[in-house]
């Protein structure tokens, strides 16, 4: 019984972890304008809109975060195993790994904007400067939470695969949350605040990102502080969600019918957020109603 | 701008020939894995083979949307189809792993459970933000019923679009797609790990207990490799995006079957070779 | 992620760099046997500059590969690089003297016979397929082989699966603490799969130049060996763990400044808190 009370408190430190690693990760992505939406801020100049966006496209997030937290982890665990105290060495870790994503940003930005040279689009040094710490910043909350929580699975809860490995498969996992669910808010929402709302954008308007702000330049800053209200936070939910439910249900339920009861909840989980689901989609098609038959009565 | 070079177009046609020699290539892999290791190797490339044929089959369920969905203009998940299989299986693996002393039946389901778990809160969450972020109801761009439940499609595309969201069809397709990618690493990880276990004491001279970490981990290192190059085989099938079960992309599958029976024999015969030699 | 990608000529042709690739990579790292002879472990940093040459020669690879728009992301290719690499070099390890040249060759099969599962059963008919998947599944083993060397001093199988450390006085063989048993071989394969994939996603575009995107792979090769030195104190003596730090940071200095040097010759122009400038039309 004690043991199961320790799990569940471990799950729960756990899943705010993953809470907090998911919604800084999107945030961070969101104002490096990486993963997908990038593929707009590529295309902006070329179209002749010239812009002042952060553009930096190391990867996908998904093997990007694999590789920022299997760094953290492994370096982290390199520094255990030189005996220094764990919460120490997985700071320290996660310092060096955010180090390799400043430096990957900023090669990545230079990069993508040189080679944009004939469409005019001209690098500016301000914003590696002052756009590239506010990511570390960020991508170094979502690496400490993301390696602390696969040090408390491996410490605390016993799994069986080594730090990094764990760190490698939490990270990909988290950047595929995060992408998934954070990217459109970004990509639609805010890259394309000019356009309808309440529709997807039209491919001819392909490459007309918002590029001023309610006064001056919009810059990349402001999109994080945009798509963190709801992007953001769906994302941390999403990912924290993840974390949470897949541990709870094995601590909880792995005794019971020799593994069957863990099997048991997860499907009745599964078919919980189906039903979930569907009613969200059955709810926004009754309220919003289809574009062609009922433009007038929405607007 | 794009000048991309004169390719002759992949399309989604079988290649007769090909996958003869596919065929032909498994089954001399087979025997010579015979060769080297007639009973323990044999059985673990067999659930090697299975293993990455179900990471292969089931990256073709899940719904990627790539670039254009993350604009609202086209339905899928906005992320790459190899990485987010990857996401997917690999939370299946991590569950499969942890399970892997109560039996193989019960680990693979685990495995495939937390695969599934992990698509559906994702696909949730992004129905969720083009519902209430964004205010799109989700539609195909594929069919004009979704097929499982029946509601008309093409009006709740808006204009200019491809569609957006996820509309049901498409969710389930994430969930089973995310039960099949999380049993089949599972089942690469824990044929490996059998196998590891049961020769490395042996090949390493040292007690099952001591070579237990070199063995977990390098199973879940080649689980999550074999994992990879399945994923990123059938991305190539499908070329990119797909809407789920309903896409007309979907048909390619006998094709990836092939490849990725074909490269998971090999890349588990060799694995096999580490310690059957 | 989905950008149009060009075809662009130019440069060193690719042959010459796969050679050159192929045989510093070589030749670095069975440099890193001099540990061996010497009986040290001063020598570990040829595993890292075997990185950097190995990855110098993958990216282009990289290259010619995606310039025919393969349908999905340029880090796929990489994963794929790795993950058939990964494996191909840990059987390779058992060979002893000849362990690269089993990796070569091994790895070379397997990309091989992916390339023609790639392009034939799953008819992509991209015409480099064959070649650059086997080239960077060479690529893949080589890297993680040069990686194990520099973390641990060597890529014989014991010495990846096992540690000596002495505890309470007496040595112990630790398999727990080592490269494999640690799993730091997931760092490894996901450095180097970044690694390779990073200087044609960052540089794609029209103004695409061969010279900026190599120095760009030297810098992430020597921005990996910084970690991965770092991470070899753990697993080799401290003098020499300091010494290919050190040889990591020079090199990626030198490298970081130059590709900056190059951006900065490249680019429309170098601005610093300026406005976006006026073009006419918008």
């Amino acid at each position: 019984m004690e043991q199961i009370v320790f799990g569940i408190g471990i799950t729960a430190l756990t899943g705010a972890l993953a809470t907090v690693a998911g919604s800084a990760e999107d945030t961070e992505s969101n104002i490096g304008s990486q993963g997908d939406p990038n593929s707009q801020v590529q295309l902006a100049p070329q179209m002749g809109f010239l812009h002042r966006i952060f553009n930096k496209a190391v990867a996908g997030e998904p093997p990007a975060y694999g590789l920022w937290c299997a760094l953290g982890a492994g370096l982290a665990w390199a520094f255990m195993a030189m005996q220094i105290n764990a919460i120490l060495a997985i700071v320290l870790g996660c310092v060096l790994a955010v180090f390799v994503q400043g430096v990957y940003a900023t090669t990545a930005y230079l990069g993508r904007t040189a080679s944009l040279a004939k469409f005019g689009q001209p690098v500016y040094v301000d914003i590696i400067k002052s756009m590239t710490t506010v990511t570390m910043a960020h991508a170094f909350i979502a690496i400490f939470c993301t390696v602390a929580l696969c040090q408390l699975i491996n410490g605390a809860l016993g799994h069986p695969f080594p730090l990094p490995l764990l760190a490698l498969i939490w990270g990909i996992a988290l950047g595929a949350a995060g992408s998934a669910t954070g990217n459109p808010y970004y990509g639609k929402e805010r890259q394309y605040q000019n356009q309808k709302f309440g529709a997807g954008v039209p491919i001819s308007a392909s490459g007309n990102i918002v590029r001023y702000a309610e006064a001056g330049e919009r810059n990349s800053i402001d999109n994080g502080f945009f798509t963190h209200k709801i992007g953001g936070s769906a994302s941390g939910i999403c990912f924290g969600l993840i974390v949470f439910l897949e541990l709870w249900r094995t601590i909880l339920f792995e005794k019971i019918y020799a593994g069957w009861g863990a099997i048991a909840v997860g499907v009745l989980l599964i078919l919980i957020f189906t039903v979930i689901d569907r009613y969200i989609e059955v709810w926004a098609r009754k309220n919003y109603g289809p574009y062609t038959a009922a433009k007038e009565a929405e607007s | 701008m794009s000048a991309v070079a004169a390719k002759p177009q992949a399309g989604g046609a079988m290649n007769p020939t090909a996958m003869a020699v596919g065929v032909v290539l498994l089954i001399i892999i087979l025997g010579a894995c015979w060769v080297v290791s007639p009973n323990l190797g044999l059985m673990a490339l067999i659930g090697i083979i299975i293993g990455g044929v179900l990471i292969g089959f089931g990256t073709h369920f899940v719904p990627v949307g790539g670039a254009p969905a993350a604009m609202g203009q086209a339905p899928g998940i906005a992320t790459g189809v190899a990485m987010l299989a990857a996401g997917a299986g690999l939370a299946g693996l991590f569950g499969g792993a942890w399970a892997a002393e109560q039996g193989m039946v019960v680990a693979v389901v685990t495995g495939g459970i937390g695969g599934g778990l992990m698509m559906a809160i994702t696909c949730l969450m992004v129905n969720f933000v083009y519902v209430f972020g964004m205010g799109i109801p989700a539609a195909s761009g594929k069919v004009l019923h979704d097929p499982i439940t029946g509601d008309s499609q093409a009006e709740y595309k808006s204009q200019g679009t491809e569609g957006h969201g996820l509309p049901f069809v498409s969710f389930v397709g994430g969930v089973i797609g995310g039960i099949l990618g999380g049993a089949g690493g599972t089942l690469i990880y824990l044929e490996l790990l059998g196998l590891y276990e049961a020769t490395f004491p042996t090949m390493m001279n040292a007690t099952a207990a001591q070579v237990l970490p070199v063995a977990v981990s390098v199973a879940g290192m080649f689980a999550v490799a074999l994992f990879l190059v399945n994923a990123v085989l059938t991305a190539y099938n499908i070329t990119g995006t797909i809407e789920g079960p309903h896409d007309p992309k979907f048909k390619r599958w006998p094709r990836a079957i092939v490849a990725s029976a074909v490269a998971s024999a090999l890349c588990g015969f060799v694995a096999i070779l580490i310690v059957a030699m | 992620m989905s950008v149009k990608v060009e075809v662009i000529e130019g440069g060193v042709p690719h042959n010459k760099i796969m050679i050159a690739g192929l045989v510093s990579t070589l030749v670095c790292i069975y440099l890193t046997y001099l540990n061996a002879f010497t009986n040290t472990e001063m020598f570990s940093f040829f595993g890292g500059l075997a990185v950097v040459s190995a990855l110098i020669w993958g990216s282009h690879t990289i290259k010619v590969l995606c310039s025919y728009g393969i349908g999905t992301g340029v880090p796929s290719a990489g994963m794929i690089a790795f993950g058939s690499g990964v494996i191909a070099m840990l059987l390779a390890t058992k060979f002893g003297m000849l362990a690269p040249i089993v990796a070569l060759v091994l790895a070379a099969v397997i990309g091989f016979i992916l390339g023609y599962v790639s392009n034939n059963i799953l008819n992509m008919k991209i015409p480099a397929m064959v070649q650059a998947l086997t080239e960077m599944a060479v690529v893949g083993a080589l890297t993680v082989m040069g990686f194990a060397a520099l973390i641990t001093g060597g890529f014989s199988f014991v010495g990846l699966t096992t540690s000596k450390a002495v505890f309470m006085g007496l040595p112990m063989t630790s398999y727990g603490n080592s490269f494999l048993g640690g799993g730091l071989i997931a760092v490894a394969f996901l450095l180097g799969a970044i690694a390779i994939q990073h200087p044609f996603n960052a540089c794609l575009g029209p103004g695409w130049k061969q010279d900026r995107m190599l120095m760009l792979t030297a810098e992430c090769g020597f921005l990996s060996m910084i970690v991965a030195a770092v991470m070899s104190f753990a697993l080799i003596s401290a003098g020499s763990a300091i010494i290919s730090l050190i040889i990591a940071l020079i090199g990626w200095f030198y490298t970081y400044s130059q590709y900056f040097v190059l951006s900065k010759r490249d680019a429309a122009a170098w601005l610093d808190s300026k406005p976006i400038p006026d073009t006419e039309g918008h």
